[in-house]
């Protein structure tokens, strides 16, 4: 009955799920650990993914995305219901800039516009790898959105962490939240 | 119009324009309209482009530099004529091929439209064909034939409403005016284009530069309905030339056109990089080289699309576009940028940091200074 009633819900709810992620370590695609200070939703569903995605707000509002081991060819977005809008994938020869440009991409395919505000080196899991911070205006509701974000590519696999909320109020609320998460990322070889 | 619409109108020409080039001047403007009773389905539209119209000034995608909001709305006035104070032109940040007008005058460019047309005459035979469909008000038959609730979301669309709906130009067309619609709106677009001195040879120019980009889509076959029922090319062509046969004479103001729009030029080259739809824009960069001016910009957006497509080859063609655009000068600096990255990638560390070097002197402020500053110091 129990069952029932939880797959009744899913199905309502349009088969998504939210499950809490606790504070404390927790394994992300069972190979990236970080260390949450404090508990998000981890959302699944249809319409949801290749990244992991979490959110504290709730998916309109603001979105971490985690990338773990994206292989080269792999597509890092939904397609979209038109089918006629290009494919974002990633490629194992990447370098920041590139995979930068193909984040912004993943991110304008709407029509929204991207600006970079910066892009630097940071450690990230643990390897060399890159930090970014963007601002994005979504074309949907004409909602202006800061954004960071990180990444490393190891072995020609990407891990990398996308996180976008709205400028006035959200963004600043969780970015250090988001941070620290980012500085604890760990590979689990 | 989106970029479907106007290949459909194209399309539509070789019938619609014939018997307007017998009576070139044969249709006659209606007066201007009359704000219709709220009370009416037409008064319950106006109101509620009203509503989009305000919202539209508002938003961040709204352009508003005045002086090429005055320049387009100047363009939009000479082909409405008596019907100037009731249009409203707005530009639109959006990196589609898109143009529509309201019912209550207001009037959507989108910033993709502007890159793409080489010429004023060319922009006015996409304006023309949207005021045509106002003066004939289109919209209200088109309003009168939605029967649901998601025909009407899409009817909407005929507008560029995006807010409310969320869609772009590439969904905004799924609900089109009928052909017959479209050949009066041909026919009375270019009988203003005509009468406001413009050369409506262009119009053909414009729809036969879309097929350039629409070809040139790995997924081409999508638009294949659209070339199976209307007229073969050759068709399509004998009749656009015997229009622009009837229709004599004309301005094409290119140089205006070059002049008013050049500072925008990088931000939309920009935007129509990040599109990511990389055939398509290697289509339409290609045939801007051909424009003549503003070579290193072209050059310098063409060769980043080859870098971020990255096929086999498409470093060569990055590599040779960067250079060209580095020789000409006044190249963006991102050109260079765009050089240290390929040879970083082909680890040949010391034209890298030249490139990476040239760069940050261009632009000493670049988003990712702190990043290139790392790879000048890269061991070589």
């Amino acid at each position: 009955m129990r069952i029932l009633i939880v797959a009744l819900v899913a199905a309502l709810a349009g088969c998504t799920t939210v499950a809490k992620m606790e504070s404390g370590e927790q394994t992300v695609g069972e190979r990236l650990v970080v260390h949450l200070e404090g508990a998000w939703n981890h959302i699944t569903g249809p319409g949801i993914g290749p990244a992991h995605t979490w959110t504290m707000e709730g998916l309109p509002i603001d979105q971490l995305r985690i990338y773990v081991g994206v292989k080269d060819g792999e597509t890092v977005h939904q397609p979209g219901s038109s089918g006629k809008l290009k494919n974002f994938s990633f490629r194992a020869n990447m370098q920041a800039e590139d995979v930068v440009a193909m984040f912004e991409g993943v991110l304008t395919r709407d029509g929204s516009v991207f600006k970079l505000v910066k892009l630097e080196p940071m450690s990230f899991a643990g390897q060399k790898g890159f930090r970014f911070e963007f601002s994005v205006i979504r074309k949907v509701d004409s909602v202006q959105l800061s954004g960071v974000g990180y990444g490393t590519v190891v072995k020609g696999e990407l891990y990398a962490m996308l996180y976008a909320a709205p400028q006035l109020g959200f963004f600043a609320r969780h970015q250090r939240s988001v941070d620290q998460m980012a500085r604890s990322a760990k590979l689990k070889m | 119009m989106n970029r479907r619409g106007f290949l459909r109108a194209g399309c539509a020409c070789g019938a619609a324009l014939l018997p307007a080039a017998a009576q070139p001047q044969a249709w006659e403007s209606p007066p201007r309209f009359a704000r219709p009773d709220v009370a009416s389905d037409e008064g319950g539209l106006w109101a509620m482009m009203d509503r989009e119209e305000t919202r539209l000034r508002r938003s961040p995608f709204n352009l508003r530099d005045p002086q090429l909001r005055s320049y387009v709305q100047d363009i939009a006035c000479r082909l409405g004529a008596s019907h100037c104070p009731d249009i409203r032109v707005h530009l639109v940040r959006t990196p589609y091929f898109n143009a529509s007008m309201a019912p209550n005058g207001m009037m959507q460019v989108w910033s993709g439209l502007l890159l793409r047309v080489d010429n004023e005459a060319q922009l006015a035979a996409v304006l023309g064909h949207e005021i045509g469909h106002y003066l004939a008000r289109h919209s209200v038959e088109r309003l009168r034939d939605v029967k649901s609730r998601s025909a009407f979301g899409q009817f909407l669309g005929l507008f560029g409403v995006v807010g409310a709906l969320g869609q772009i130009g590439v969904l905004a067309g799924m609900f089109a005016y009928s052909r017959d619609h479209e050949r009066d709106a041909d026919r009375i677009g270019a009988v203003l284009m005509h009468r406001a001195g413009y050369d409506v040879s262009e119009a053909a120019k414009v729809w036969g530069n879309l097929l350039l980009e629409t070809r040139a889509r790995p997924d081409g076959t999508q638009d294949s309905v659209l070339f199976a029922t209307h007229p073969a090319q050759e068709e399509r062509e004998s009749t656009l030339a015997e229009l622009a046969q009837t229709y004599r004479g004309g301005e094409t103001s290119r140089q205006a056109w070059q002049q008013n729009t050049a500072r925008f030029l990088r931000e939309w080259l920009g935007d129509e990089v990040r599109r990511g739809q990389h055939e398509e824009s290697i289509a339409l960069l290609t045939r801007a080289l051909g424009r003549g001016v503003y070579q290193g910009e072209y050059l310098y957006a063409r060769g980043e699309v080859y870098r971020l497509r990255a096929k086999e080859g498409d470093f060569e063609a990055s590599f040779a576009d960067f250079t060209a655009a580095a020789a000409l000068g006044g190249e963006p600096p991102q050109t260079h940028r765009g050089l240290g990255l390929i040879h970083r990638a082909r680890k040949a560390a010391p034209d890298a940091k030249a490139s990476f070097q040239r760069y940050l002197e261009l632009d000493p402020q670049a988003p990712d200074a702190a990043m290139i500053k790392t790879y000048i110091e890269e061991p070589t």
